[in-house]
């Protein structure tokens, strides 16, 4: 067996030490970079800021526990930012396994920051099934699809609420997500009642919404940790997902290195292999 | 009358929804019955939640009482399901421990347990990904060598590091990548994949509403 | 930090180690954090499911007097029957309800929402007043678009002029994935991240204050 097919067959798990060390160094030195600004965070920044202040905006939690690296940031400082403005936040979520959970503990966490008061300056609506129907059926009645909030008190008693019958009353919507509903935020909601959105997402969906940024129906994206990053330093609160940028060069910069690497190897054994045949 | 009657009542399900789309929320008795059916299907729909646990029940149940190998593990999850659920039912006005606020057993096994393991499963895509990046990803053809240089382009671009070393190559670099290969070639493909799906999803929409599809109501 | 935190980020971190033993290999710690994960999420659903339907959806507007509620309550109770090999039949009525309404919703905002915009959006004037970029740009858009839905139309060999489209379309469909991997691979690298964080700040932090 030559150096080539050694290589080839190097044990998975050396690879992954590399990686874990690869994440921990930055740890024990910590580094920060310069962020730059992507046109559509400045975009999704700038549609937030030209909200009047105390508008309505409603910001979903539509992420599962497994991506909350990447969203939960970008919640926080959307929170932080929307707080900052004095909008009233509308939370609300489609997602069944810890949707409701992590709504409720992010938004009150960032409230209390801020001093704001629940029922008055934010609302957690929760969780109902049937993402479908209730982004449809928001549209003409909030309180037919949430006759309460998350805590079981009714719509009626909330004196936020009281005011926000429908999409019609709220100024913009800001999706945090990490699956598909963002499609249908936009074809079912903006689509027909035409409230602007602005969508946070992993990194994964990124690339699918730079169609819908140059058609206009979405206002603004964030991508995954690095677009978590850039809103932080817009809010001017930089946080987990700023410090995470180190971390993140650095896997980054070690999978290119295995890419060619792997390449590399691969197209010398099978010159080698030439040699030999010949 | 077993699969005539769900056709029918899908066909009107549906129709409501579509000319309702038509017709003012307010003005309107269909506009006020559009609501209504909405929350139904939120209500009927909640149920199919439940339907999978019943499944895991019945399962690992099976398991345990059949001592199939690992049945230890069966009821363990069976154990774990009902640790859960049942604080969750019970009022918390009996005690801060039930229900699912802050503080409950609920939102305890949720936040401590639950969500780092689901955090952790997906976290090990990272490993997995390097592997699969030192051993998979070559640049066999032109096409395959075409898409790994988007990647690594792409991969240094999003990183502060590669931002800077793109930009050795000159300040608009960056912004090339941002506005010709995510806002250009990728957005024009994206929205090939998008406009094809749309097309696939609506004329699915029309047969299931019309009974041409019925594969949703199973055998019999 | 209190004792409980304490205990609270040691269990944390207990089942994210148990799951990060399988990169070494699988073994009864995996086992065991995996089968009492499957457990706590099903269990989550029941929770769930009694508060915001059962409750906040049923219960409580029926005791205050919305008796038409009991029809979606029954068609919900109907979905049980398909675990019911003989009378399996009868929850077809509340699937078709659920699957007919959302088709209905389906239909419109897949066209009204999606096709119409998309396609509205693809058409730009091939020689832009606004200079060169926007010519370009127009030009990647259209040609792209068009050269990605031809690609994947199978229902005609790809041969001719539909073949050299075709072939254009694999180039910008390449160059599309490996943009997506790109972003693919900083996805997962970012939750790794959150992981590596918890334990590192949280869990050895911890440490510092039992020390």
């Amino acid at each position: 067996m030559n150096i080539w097919d050694r290589l080839a067959r190097l044990d998975r798990r050396w690879i992954y030490l590399l990686v874990a060390l690869a994440v921990i160094f930055p740890l024990i030195v910590p580094t920060t970079f310069k962020i730059h600004i992507t046109p559509e965070a400045r975009q999704l920044y700038d549609a937030v800021e030209a909200l009047p202040d105390s508008s309505v905006v409603m910001l979903t939690f539509d992420y599962y526990p497994s991506t909350l690296a990447e969203t939960e940031p970008m919640s926080i400082a959307a929170l932080h930012h929307l707080f900052r403005k004095d909008c009233r936040v509308v939370t609300v979520t489609t997602i069944p396994l810890g949707g409701p959970s992590i709504a409720e503990r992010v938004t009150r966490a960032v409230a209390a920051e801020h001093g704001k008061v629940y029922g008055v300056d934010y609302v957690n609506l929760g969780f109902k099934y049937g993402y479908v129907a209730v982004l449809k059926g928001m549209g003409s009645s909030i309180e037919a699809i949430y006759p309460t909030d998350n805590s079981s008190v009714p719509l009626s008693e909330l004196p936020m609420m009281r005011s926000i019958r429908n999409y019609g009353d709220i100024s913009f919507i800001y999706i945090v997500s990490d699956n598909a509903i963002v499609d249908y935020w936009i074809s079912i909601v903006n689509a027909e009642y035409a409230t602007p959105i602005g969508i946070g997402v992993t990194a994964v969906s990124a690339p699918k919404y730079y169609a819908f940024i140059s058609s206009g129906q979405v206002t603004g994206l964030l991508g995954g940790m690095k677009g978590a990053a850039e809103y932080e330093r817009l809010v001017s609160k930089e946080a987990m997902a700023f410090k995470g940028m180190a971390m993140q060069s650095l896997v980054h910069l070690l999978i290119i290195a295995l890419v060619i690497a792997g390449n590399i190897g691969f197209f010398a054994g099978r010159r080698a292999k030439k040699r030999t045949a010949a | 009358m077993r699969r005539v009657a769900p056709v029918i009542i899908a066909f009107l399900s549906g129709f409501v929804m579509v000319i309702s789309f038509c017709f003012s929320p307010d003005k309107t008795v269909l506009g006020r019955i559009e609501p209504k059916l909405l929350s139904w299907v939120t209500i009927v729909g909640g149920f199919t939640l439940l339907l999978g646990v019943v499944s895991i029940t019945r399962v690992n149940w099976q398991g345990v009482r059949r001592k199939k190998e690992g049945w230890g593990y069966k009821l363990l999850t069976l154990v774990s399901v009902y640790i859960m659920a049942i604080p969750a039912m019970l009022p918390s006005s009996w005690s801060p421990l039930f229900g699912d606020a802050e503080g409950s057993i609920y939102d305890w096994l949720f936040t401590y347990i639950d969500s780092p393991m689901m955090g952790t499963m997906f976290a090990m895509l990272a490993f997995y990904i390097a592997s699969a990046a030192y051993r998979a990803f070559r640049a066999r053809n032109p096409e395959a060598t075409l898409l790994l240089t988007a990647a690594v382009l792409v991969m240094l671009w999003r990183i502060p590091m590669g931002e800077a070393f793109l930009r050795l190559f000159g300040e608009n670099v960056p912004g090339f990548i941002n506005t010709y290969l995510m806002g250009g070639v990728n957005a024009a493909v994206q929205r090939g994949i998008v406009i094809g799906a749309a097309l696939g999803a609506a004329s699915m929409s029309l047969r299931i509403m019309l009974g041409i599809e019925r594969t949703y109501m199973g055998k019999g | 930090m209190s004792g409980i935190e304490i205990l609270q980020i040691w269990v944390a971190a207990f089942f994210t180690l148990a799951i990060f033993s399988f990169l070494y290999k699988d073994n009864p710690l995996f086992k065991f954090g995996e089968h009492v994960f499957a457990g706590l999420s099903a269990g989550y659903y029941i929770g769930l499911v009694w508060k915001s339907i059962i409750l906040q959806q049923l219960w409580y507007p029926i005791l205050a007097g919305e008796w038409l509620l009991v029809f979606p309550a029954m068609l919900g109770l109907l979905m049980f029957a398909r675990l019911i090999p003989k009378i399996s039949w009868v929850s077809r009525v509340s699937l078709a309800f659920v699957m007919g309404n959302t088709a209905g919703v389906f239909l419109i905002s897949q066209l009204n929402g999606m096709i119409l915009p998309q396609m509205q959006a693809t058409m730009l004037p091939l020689v832009s007043p606004d200079g060169f970029g926007a010519t370009l740009m127009a030009l990647i858009i259209v040609v792209g678009v068009i050269s990605t839905l031809i690609y994947f139309y199978f229902s005609k060999e790809h041969t001719g002029a539909l073949g050299v489209t075709a072939k254009v379309g694999i180039w910008f469909i390449m160059v599309a994935f490996g943009a997506h991997f790109g972003y693919t691979v900083m996805a997962r690298v970012s939750l790794l991240i959150g992981r590596v964080y918890f334990l590192y700040h949280d869990w050895l932090g911890s440490f510092y204050q039992i020390l």
